[in-house]
């Protein structure tokens, strides 16, 4: 109840903000925001990304120039390339930003080889924190110990990874791990979420799987599942191999990026203090302690930093695209 | 452990906290009612204003949300033949015609009681299994589900006996259309048509919607009248007769309870399948199954049973191991994440206390429900005898409204559209709808397992007969299938016996 109190005075504010913009008497205040900005979710509440978006924006509001509130839509069809047309055709004036999924939106954007959008012209505001990287994970009662073991199983037999469908980032990731380490698999397909696919590693149904830290720190530290290597450029799990001590630096690479955008063509001032409040919401003690819980980083990067990133993304994506198109 | 509950009960016991959860029923109860929007829709509305809550308060106002939510939802399955929610769509079979006969007080009240008494054996089964319930869902892979799968159609095209045919042909355009969208093992689009929205397949509850909501309207639209086809007002007074009703049939509710805990425990199946199953296997184990369709309050009970009680059994495979056993629960894992509880192995032993709060809240609540529902029975009652020419655009609007919120998509209305006018014709032609929402539900499931088990089996079939809970599986299906061959054989022996009798001496 409190908080909707509180919502209607932050609209009544906003109008007043805009009132007095109009009438030109706060000529020197800054024009950007005057009225509410959406939020854009490619996904169904209750996902990842959903939630970093409504973990973050009521943070973020308190650091916009004016007072507004920002709206989290979620706009879950078409596997998440809607919401990204829709960003992608709103207007360009920074009242619109989303969420994209980076290198996800590359993948569905070659499956369905949709035309509705065009991912290097977004005008790219921030990230959501660093990308998430990955790590080989067995069931904690896998005969399997070490790196060394699953390297010899694969000498021996196609190793068993569950998996996403071919349209997920953890495909790509198990796909381009796997090719890079030189490991034989045998993908089992069709997994619907993380939980879902490292708990089935669990179960016996695969003889690993390759998932994201955040996803995979839940199984660690409740003992159900060991960390056989990790993808990151310095191991952040104590005697276990690396990408650099595995001699495969280009591991690091893959990973998920959760990057902040808006429309083609916004306005650098306006794309700038979009960027500024993302950082110091990223920033702020509430997002900080939840990121922490969470086992995630939060940091953002500045427009120029997102572009490239996502260039980068872009280049290390196509290297590897033949291997993810499924036969 | 004892103390454990002891705590969460005791966390609930302060006025706010209370408020909360009663606030939620109230949530709930509209929720439920209105088709198309149920618990997802409310917990997903309700998720940003929880952020000033403590932890517990908000869970307690999301378990008030998803105890409430069937109730509201049975009372328009029956009285308008329009399930409020997916799972209610079981309800209205029998539940609609009891209100055409003018005995909806007696449904709504029977379903009232159902539901409580299944939400209390759902938790104590719950609370019993909590400990050891991360065993239990290991033992579930992909040859397991697939086999549920079957195991859920061969119980429910038994069910359609006499027309066991016409079953046949709509369980397999259900399956057939299950099969729309994103291939999971493979990838690669199926049936799509170069239409964006057909990626993610038909979705169920626009569908739901039409087949029955829809239908139903243009039923009553060419029939003209009211949904009460006897001219006597309706006999609310025979509410808490339907309150008693339940306790005629104790079995039934029983036996409904155990099937909602023990699929609401194994992720994937949900609670439409679980309604149906219930309401099956009663028809089955029924002396005159004949009778249901047509207004048999088993028929009610069965379903409204095992939906509360596998919303309770739901929460394990969501608390153990952050696997969503529905969309509601997938909903409510994104307000567990954003008040900083994280679903998974550990919560069972951090979060205790919130756990067991959650699951006093969401009975509370869905006993609670059970008799603020029936107060609005009286005047929701007197919508079964408006005529027609009032009620079917006001229905339909709904229904379209309704479909369209689901996420904002114009698809939907067509999709709703599109199902009204098959669930016309199949009602027009005598085909049951039953097996096409369970073929729908199950469809892209079952296929998929089906994949996966074979790639864990490196194509090979002796995974099925490799583990033990896969081979009792088998067994039931195939016991399920002879059923009615047996009961054929011993129906006929009865018969020449009497016959025998008769033309002795």
């Amino acid at each position: 109840m409190q908080d909707i109190t509180r919502r209607n005075v932050v609209i009544g504010a906003g109008a007043a903000a805009s009132a007095l913009t109009f009438t030109g008497v706060a000529r020197s205040a800054p024009v950007f925001p005057a009225k509410n900005i959406q939020f854009v979710i490619p996904y169904a509440p209750g996902g990842g990304f959903d939630v970093y978006v409504r973990i973050v924006a009521p943070v973020m509001e308190k650091y916009l120039p004016n007072k507004v509130t920002i709206v989290p839509v979620n706009v879950p069809s078409g596997g998440g390339s809607r919401g990204v047309a829709q960003l992608y055709r709103a207007k360009p004036d920074g009242y619109t930003i989303g969420i994209l999924n980076i290198p996800g939106m590359f993948i569905l954007q070659q499956q369905q080889g949709s035309g509705a959008y065009d991912l290097a012209k977004f005008s790219w505001i921030g990230a959501m924190g660093e990308g998430e990287r990955y790590v080989i994970n067995v069931g904690a009662k896998s005969p399997l110990k070490t790196f060394a073991d699953l390297k010899a199983l694969s000498a021996k037999r196609p190793i068993k990874l569950s998996v996403t469908g071919p349209e997920g980032t953890a495909y790509a990731a198990s796909v381009i791990g796997t090719q890079l380490l030189g490991l034989r698999t045998q993908l089992i397909t069709g997994y619907k979420g993380s939980a879902d696919y490292v708990v089935a590693a669990v179960r016996g149904d695969s003889d690993a799987v390759i998932a994201a830290i955040p996803t995979s720190m839940r199984f660690v530290r409740g003992g159900t599942v060991r960390v056989l290597a990790s993808f990151e450029a310095k191991s952040s799990f104590p005697g276990v191999p690396d990408a650099t001590t595995l001699g495969q630096p280009d591991l690091d690479n893959i990973s998920v990026e959760r990057v902040v955008a808006g429309p083609p063509g916004i306005p650098p001032e306006v794309q700038n203090t979009l960027s500024v409040a993302l950082a110091k919401a990223l920033a702020d003690p509430v997002v900080v302690k939840w990121a922490k819980e969470n086992d995630v980083v939060m940091r953002s990067k500045t427009p120029q930093e997102t572009t490239q990133l996502v260039a980068q993304q872009r280049a290390f994506f196509d290297k590897w695209k033949k291997y993810l198109t499924p036969s | 452990m004892l103390e454990m509950w002891l705590g969460g009960l005791q966390g609930l016991l302060h006025l706010d906290v209370l408020g909360f959860v009663f606030l939620g029923m109230v949530i709930g109860l509209v929720f439920g009612a209105i088709p198309g929007l149920g618990g997802t829709t409310a917990i997903a509305l309700l998720m940003p204003l929880t952020y000033g809550l403590e932890p517990f308060t908000a869970l307690a106002l999301a378990g008030g949300v998803m105890g409430a939510v069937p109730m509201g939802g049975s009372i328009t399955s029956i009285l308008l033949n329009t399930p409020g929610t997916a799972p209610n769509a079981a309800t209205c079979l029998d539940g609609h015609p009891l209100a055409q006969q003018g005995k909806a007080g007696l449904a709504i009240g029977a379903a009232g009681s159902a539901n409580a008494i299944g939400a209390i054996i759902g938790t104590v089964s719950v609370l019993a299994v909590l400990p050891i319930a991360s065993d239990l869902v290991l033992m579930f892979g992909p040859p397991e589900f697939f086999l549920m799968g079957l195991f859920a159609l061969a119980i429910v095209a038994t069910a359609t006996r006499g027309k066991m045919l016409r079953g046949l042909v709509v369980g397999a355009l259900g399956l057939m259309i299950a099969f729309v969208g994103f291939n999971d093992v493979a990838g690669g689009e199926r049936f799509t048509y170069g239409i964006e929205y057909l990626w993610d397949g038909i979705h169920l509850v626009p569908a739901l919607i039409g087949l029955f909501a829809v239908a139903e309207m243009i039923h009553l639209m060419v029939k003209g009248g009211s949904v009460a086809q006897s001219g006597s007002p309706v006999k609310i007074t025979k509410m808490t007769a339907g309150l008693l009703e339940v306790f005629k049939h104790m079995p039934t509710v029983i036996r409904g309870s155990l099937i909602g805990t023990i699929v609401g425990a194994i992720p994937g199946l949900g609670g439409t399948v679980v309604a149906f199953l219930s309401y099956s296997v009663t028809a089955q184990a029924s002396k005159n199954p004949e009778s249901f369709g047509k207004g048999n309050i088993q028929g009610v009970i069965a379903p409204e049973a095992a939906i509360c009680a596998h919303d309770c059994s739901a929460l394990i495979p969501t608390l153990t191991f952050g696997i969503p056993a529905g969309a509601e629960m997938a909903v409510f894992m994104g307000l567990l994440i954003i008040h900083g509880m994280q679903p998974g192995p550990l919560m069972l032993r951090d979060h205790q206390v919130e756990i067991y709060g959650l699951i006093w809240a969401l009975t509370a609540s869905c006993v609670l429900a059970s008799f603020v529902g029936l107060l609005f029975v009286k005047p929701l009652a007197k919508i079964t005898q408006l005529d027609s020419g009032i009620l079917v655009p006001l229905v339909l609007s709904t229904a379209f409204a309704g479909s369209f919120a689901i996420d904002m998509a114009i698809e939907n209305v067509i999709v709703t559209a599109v199902f009204g006018c098959l669930g016309y014709l199949m009602m027009r032609y005598d085909y049951p709808r039953l097996m096409i929402v369970v073929a729908l539900v199950l469809g892209a499931n079952t296929e998929r397992n089906f994949h996966q088990s074979m790639l864990m089996g490196e194509g090979g079939w002796s995974i099925f007969l490799n583990r033990p809970i896969s081979v009792g599986l088998m067994i039931a299906i195939a016991a399920v299938l002879c059923l009615p061959i047996f009961r054929g054989v011993f129906n006929q022996l009865r018969v020449r016996k009497l016959a025998a009798e008769r033309s002795g001496p």
